[in-house]
């Protein structure tokens, strides 16, 4: 996970405290409840410029930090390529 | 430039909304406002995709809120704020709903409360299934505006067992399909709202009645939401200033004694009070006004809407309790009283934003909490 993401998530996290993030973090365990999920599907579209596809709009994708940031190289791997085929 | 700037100023002009009744309906208004070309001017740039501009939206529902009863503003600004934002990321039938709509030949309901689980929308039980290129939809809403004069509804459903908010979507469902049933709530209040009950007993339509992608409902919900409390709060600012300038001219003319009412230091101060209450609410909203308009923040839009239900119901128990029994006058301030009641119910009660304040608060910087 690199730090920008980190940096979006974390306040998404009450109950992380000094922990640190890692991939195995489980949201849920730390705070995440469905109105921060939302707030926070904001947060990566308007902070990162990624749409997550209808397919990652699913519990698994929010259930760890790693498995949402997966989700999210995966559209930015996406908007990448569609860049590139536009130039 | 101030959200209330443009309002203020076109305030003092001729609206062509004068020719239309007091007792218009919010479908007739609709189709009056669309034939005036004044809905598109809401958005940013004439684009419901932009969403609203507030200061637009701001003078629109305060010119209708004057010449209009509660029933018809609400049928106007639930489409205005949530419905039409909506449409703009469908394709297809939403496209064109979204263009019939504009021109004011479509009302669009947003059924988004279900039949037993109320706001808790997480506990719907509306269903969407999907075979193929074709969707199936079952369940009742309640309560919804526009229910009995929309052409078309917006419908949140779940194509998911559980909670989870990736579990909902939205269908646009054609007020004539098939296995949809309309029926008035049983009020007198809400008079042009069209207020009712919708079902949806095994209707089927093709996939691109989808609106905004599959999983995205209560993300976009949550999105367009916002826009409607921030649009209650305007309303909100609009109604309280304008009770209260009735309230102030009914005690400058009543007599009492050798002079009027307005002359009782007592009356003037409790006047005052509300008068307070009601400019609180209004640096709060525009405060918050680009907050919720630009950056879809919900915890703004969810004080907005609490403040709004507080303002309301405050300055119109102070302002019906001045007019005496002047205030029991048809579409008076006891009346409205009652109305108003649903600026701490519609679009979420004040206990569910109330709670968004309390889960938001140290996103908002309002340091650690328990």
């Amino acid at each position: 996970m690199n730090q920008p993401f980190i940096d979006l998530l974390t306040p998404f996290l009450p109950n992380l405290g000094d922990r640190p993030l890692t991939e195995d973090s489980r949201l849920h365990d730390l705070g995440m409840n469905s109105m921060k999920a939302i707030d926070l599907l904001f947060a990566i579209e308007d902070g990162l410029g990624v749409s997550l596809p209808d397919e990652d709009l699913n519990d698994t994708t929010f259930a760890t930090a790693g498995s949402l940031w997966a989700a999210v190289q995966r559209a930015q791997d996406a908007a990448e390529g569609d860049r590139r085929a536009a130039a | 430039m101030s959200v209330f700037a443009a309002r203020e100023a076109a305030a003092g002009t001729g609206s062509p909304l004068a020719t239309l009744p007091a007792d218009t309906s919010g479908a007739d208004l609709w189709h009056a406002l669309g034939a005036q070309n004044r809905l598109a001017g809401v958005y940013r740039g004439n684009d419901p995709r932009r969403g609203v501009d507030p200061a637009a939206l701001s003078t629109l529902l305060t010119d209708v809120d004057r010449r209009f009863g509660v029933g018809s503003t609400l049928a106007v600004t639930v489409p205005l704020a949530t419905c039409l934002p909506l449409l703009a990321h469908g394709t297809g039938p939403a496209t064109h709903t979204l263009a019939d709509s504009l021109d004011g030949h479509t009302v669009v309901a947003l059924a988004a409360t279900d039949e037993d689980s109320g706001c808790d929308l997480a506990a719907l039980d509306t269903r969407v299934t999907f075979d193929g290129d074709r969707v199936r939809l079952d369940g009742t809403k309640r309560w919804i505006t526009n229910a009995t004069t929309c052409g078309a509804a917006l419908v949140l459903a779940r194509h998911r067992p559980g909670p989870h908010f990736t579990n909902f979507t939205w269908v646009l469902v054609p007020a004539d399909a098939p296995g949809v049933r309309a029926e008035p709530a049983g009020t007198d209040l809400f008079d042009g709202s069209g207020t009712g009950h919708l079902a949806f007993d095994g209707v089927r339509l093709t996939r691109e009645h989808v609106v905004g992608g599959t999983g995205r409902g209560l993300s976009a919900f949550a999105a367009h939401i916002a826009t409607e409390r921030l649009a209650g709060a305007l309303w909100a600012v609009a109604l309280c200033e304008r009770v209260l300038r009735d309230t102030a001219r009914h005690l400058g003319r009543r007599r009492q004694g050798g002079g009027v009412l307005w002359d009782r230091e007592a009356i003037r101060q409790r006047w005052a009070g509300a008068l307070l209450r009601s400019r609180q609410h209004r640096a709060l909203t525009e405060s918050l006004t680009e907050a919720v308009a630009a950056r879809r923040d919900t915890a703004a839009a969810a004080l907005l809407k609490a403040s709004a239900a507080e303002t309301v119901e405050h300055v119109l128990d102070v302002c019906a309790h001045l007019q005496g029994a002047h205030g029991f006058r048809t579409g008076g301030p006891q009346q409205l009283r009652a109305q108003a009641a649903l600026f701490g119910i519609g679009g979420g009660t004040t206990e569910v934003v109330l709670d968004i304040m309390a889960e938001t608060a140290p996103l908002a910087g309002a340091g650690e909490l328990p």
